[in-house]
């Protein structure tokens, strides 16, 4: 009987419109309006590849062992190296770091054993040309500038 | 030129004017609201980007529209194609023809009135029928079978449900049916004892169907058919059919408004102390709250022009709100603030139905259609006769 | 049969459902032999999102094809990369730390969680309801924010390794995951409030998409549509892996077999998960995070196969080892590509409506099915 007058008052449905409708509180919007607010990201998060200078020398950390380019699932690293005649060490000349075929796992970052490869958080890696999505050593070194957006 | 501006065909000739130059844009700003109030059940935002809070976004999708190219299918019946949506359309809005706005604004006071809506309904789903006919389209095909059973099944239910309306109302004409809730003093929706609760439980259900609302949304249901019969239609053809599809929202939530929640009449339209705080002060502090939200938001928009919008919108909500206050003013505008308010709410209904409901499948919908929604219809029609024959 | 003349053109329509279409989910396509609205046929065309997955395993040393596992089904990439690290791990005779075990644990769970609300979401769409999928993606949202923090990437998350984990836990890993799963419990309340007992949604789903126990087996489905059939077959209670014997869970099950049966199941599921999570968070051993494992894996000459239970159903790999650092053969048993077999059975005699139903409720991804 009771099953029988939730069926005649629409109890079910009437149940369903509670729900949408006690979920209209502006304070459960959960909307993030991303080119306004930027989203913070892990601090673990794997973005953008930087390669690293020492911060007082800026010398570069990469010891141009190769490790990285090896890892790398798509051999998308390309390390140029140098032999120096003095110190008798490989010294990084270039490295190209392809971010189109890039898949962001980490490998690289693992293999490094200096520290020197490094995903950021930088996340906006968006370019006009195919060539811009190459990065030499320079860019990587520096990073991409942040993007700025007019809204 | 006085006998001109005495005419009988000047006012309707200028509201219909009005109308169809205003139409497109209320319409506009019905997807607009019904985008936000999605969003809001959603835990979402809505458009936002185009003009404070989104603002400008109807004329926007507007210029979109306009500017896209026109695309006709190779294989298509090009006369059809293109006249169908203008059908559509013209169907739909010359039902305005007989809506009664207010006691004063209306194009025309026919004495068939509602059956002109009920007849222009029906031949406004020739559009969508011929629409997704000449598309020749397997996907509009089956959008344009699907809406003429849909149409053609929930069209049954709701002319009894108005039927049994009429028979309370006892008149054919939008203004007579007012008049006479008026007149008893009560809603058609509540007389009879409570009883007239059933025709028009019926009368929203199958309006909803009748205008292809979710949850019966089958006709341009995207999750199966794509979007059904206006699935090859692009640019100023679609805009057609989606003006059209407003339009008989409006029309119906007005036909259902006048019929059984007492069009322009206020809430306890005789009850003589209600006057001053439903018509007076009810309407401007309704103004003054949307107005101080604009407020609130000039201060959040950081845009220059975003912030004069908003500005503006504050502004002319406080107007309105003044108006209201000017007795003479009042009397002329309130007919018309309470057929809309109402009419409003009739459409958040429609937007809160379907941002809850899942869609019907096309048997259900018939079973839905002729198994319950007809025998319970006609059932209410003959209990409310009797009961009305035994009270009079 | 003979063919008769008839006045009017009574042929079948023959209706062409994707690979674009809203509710094919991705790129499957599926050609409807139509009477009316009725389906008598189904055939479906797959491939639109073929990678060479399996032929790429053979140019990648172990370690580098992990990621690649990841892209088959996205939605769970967790159950993938686990998959695979643990075949691997048989493969090489490596034993996993406990801790390790523990956490993989925990993010399989939270990303069949997540691989359920998308399911839920989109299947709700597909019926037409179209709430359910922002609820959904907000509750998603929470655990790929957990795997950000964990691993720095949402989706496609290569957050295990052969041998273990890479990345320890972070500082609030554990309070995080009381508080989602806290959160969850309350959110599935809402969904079922919203749909269990609406009335249309349970006309379009109860009796829909109908495969019994029996057809389930000839056609090796697996996961909750096998359940809902009344087959109490689970892996993680059939052949416990990673410490799933130590955690005290059921397996939901059903009778008929029914869209509406599947889609119980996997609401049951989610309380299930919740209850695993908690209890693994809460016996979550200290340790080493990864077992020994040289910088070169160089497993012995061998073979492998390894299945788990992944949100989808049984997800298998298969490793062959010449003994070099790169397999010699991968083959995947992808749960989505054996389960959508079915569809053709489930399909015939329904309506185009219950198409786009039963596909939703299989619950494939296209780049599992087309790896």
């Amino acid at each position: 009987m009771k099953q029988f007058l939730k069926t005649i008052f629409l109890v079910d449905l009437l149940q369903g419109l509670w729900v949408t409708f006690r979920n209209q509180k502006p304070s459960l919007i959960y909307t993030e309006q991303y080119p306004k607010e930027r989203p913070s990201v892990a601090e673990r998060y794997r973005g953008a590849p930087r390669l690293n200078v020492h911060p007082d020398t800026d010398e570069t950390l990469c010891i141009a062992c190769n490790l990285c380019a090896l890892a790398c699932p798509e051999e998308l690293i390309v390390v140029g190296a140098e032999r120096n005649e003095e110190t008798r060490r490989k010294e990084l000349t270039t490295f190209t770091y392809d971010t189109s075929r890039c898949m962001f796992c980490g490998l690289c970052e693992d293999a490094c054993p200096v520290d020197a490869l490094e995903l950021t958080q930088d996340f906006e890696l968006a370019s006009y040309t195919r060539e811009g999505a190459v990065w030499d050593r320079q860019m990587l070194e520096e990073g991409p500038l942040p993007t700025e957006y007019k809204h | 030129m006085e006998e001109i501006l005495n005419s009988p065909y000047v006012f309707p000739a200028i509201a219909t004017a009005l109308i169809i130059a205003v139409f497109p844009l209320v319409a506009g700003y019905i997807v607009l609201a019904e985008r936000k109030v999605l969003a809001d059940f959603q835990v979402r935002l809505g458009p936002m980007r185009v003009g404070p809070y989104g603002f400008l976004q109807p004329l926007a999708d507007a210029v979109k529209l306009l500017l896209k190219e026109d695309i006709i299918p190779a294989a298509a019946d090009t006369w059809i194609f293109w006249g169908a949506p203008v059908l559509s359309t013209f169907t739909a809005l010359t039902a305005f023809a007989v809506m009664p706005f207010s006691d004063r604004f209306y194009v025309a006071d026919v004495n068939i009135g509602i059956l002109f809506i009920l007849a222009m309904s029906s031949i406004g789903i020739l559009g969508l029928i011929l629409g997704g006919w000449s598309s020749n389209s397997k996907y509009s095909l089956l959008g344009a079978l699907r809406s003429a059973a849909q149409m053609v099944s929930y069209e049954v239910p709701l002319g009894f449900a108005i039927v049994t309306a009429l028979m309370v109302a006892q008149t054919l004409s939008m203004q007579g049916i007012v008049q006479a809730q008026y007149d008893k003093g009560i809603w058609i929706a509540f007389s009879n004892y409570g009883l007239m609760l059933i025709p028009t439980a019926l009368f929203i259900i199958a309006g909803v169907a009748e205008t292809n609302r979710a949850p019966f949304d089958l006709p341009e249901a995207e999750s199966e058919i794509v979007a059904g019969f206006h699935t090859e239609y692009s640019g100023f053809r679609f805009a057609l059919y989606f003006l059209a599809e407003y339009a008989s929202i409006f029309v119906l939530c007005g036909v259902a408004v006048t019929v059984f929640f007492g069009g322009w009449l206020r809430p306890f339209a005789n009850v003589g102390f209600l006057e001053v705080p439903l018509n007076v002060i009810f309407p401007i502090l309704l103004f003054l709250l949307i107005g101080g939200g604009c407020g609130v938001g000039t201060m959040r928009v950081s845009q220059a022009y975003e912030k004069g919008i908003m500005a503006v919108l504050t502004l002319a909500m406080l107007l309105v709100a003044a108006l209201f206050a000017i007795p003479a003013v009042n009397v002329l505008i309130i007919g018309f603030f309470w057929f809309l308010f109402k009419v409003l709410i009739l459409i958040y209904m429609f937007i809160w139905f379907r941002g809850t409901f899942p869609r019907f499948r096309y048997d259900q919908l018939m079973q839905l259609g002729w198994r319950y929604l007809i025998p319970i219809s006609m059932g209410g029609l003959v209990v409310n006769g009797v009961v009305l024959l035994l009270t009079s | 049969m003979a063919t008769q003349t008839t006045f009017l053109d009574t042929n079948e329509l023959v209706l062409n459902m994707g690979p674009q279409h809203p509710s094919t989910h991705g790129v499957l396509r599926v050609i409807l032999k139509l009477d009316g609205e009725r389906v008598l046929g189904t055939e479906c065309v797959i491939g639109y999102l073929h990678r060479g997955v399996e032929k790429i395993a053979e140019n990648r040393t172990y370690q580098q094809f992990a990621p690649y596992v990841d892209r088959m089904d996205y939605v769970a990439a967790v159950s993938n990369g686990l998959g695979y690290c643990m075949a691997a791990e048989v493969l090489g005779g490596i034993e996993v730390p406990e801790r390790a075990q523990c956490v993989r644990v925990i993010l399989t769970e939270l990303n069949r969680i997540a691989s359920h609300l998308l399911w839920l979401g989109t299947h709700a769409l597909d019926i037409g309801a179209m709430t359910p999928v922002f609820y959904c993606f907000r509750e998603r949202e929470e655990v790929l924010k957990i795997f950000e923090k964990y691993c720095g990437a949402r989706l496609t998350t290569h957050s295990f390794r052969i041998g273990g984990l890479q990345y320890e836990t972070y500082d609030n890993f554990e309070k995080d995951c009381h508080t989602f799963c806290d959160w969850l419990d309350k959110k599935v309340d809402e969904y079922e409030e919203l749909l269990t007992t609406n009335r249309i949604w349970v006309g379009r789903t109860k009796g829909v998409g109908i495969l019994d126990a029996e057809a389930c087996k000839a056609y090796g489905v697996t996961g909750p549509v096998l359940r809902a059939a009344g087959v109490a077959w689970d892996l993680r209670k059939a052949q416990p892996y990673c410490g799933y014997e130590k955690y005290d869970f059921d397996i939901p099950t059903c009778q008929n077999g029914d869209t509406y049966d599947r889609y119980i199941v996997r609401m049951a599921e989610f309380r299930q998960s919740t209850r695993i999570i908690r209890q693994a968070v809460d016996s979550l051993p200290s340790g080493p995070i990864k077992g020994k494992v040289s910088k070169v894996f160089k497993p012995p000459i061998g073979e492998a196969y390894v299945s788990i239970e992944a949100p989808k159903g049984e997800l298998g790999y298969y490793i062959v080892s010449d003994g070099s650092v790169q397999p010699y053969r991968v083959r995947v048993r992808p749960p989505s590509f054996v389960n959508l077999q079915a569809l053709d059975e489930m399909c015939r005699g329904a309506l185009i409506a219950d198409v786009v139903a039963i596909i939703g409720t299989i619950d494939i991804v296209l780049g599992e099915v087309d790896r």
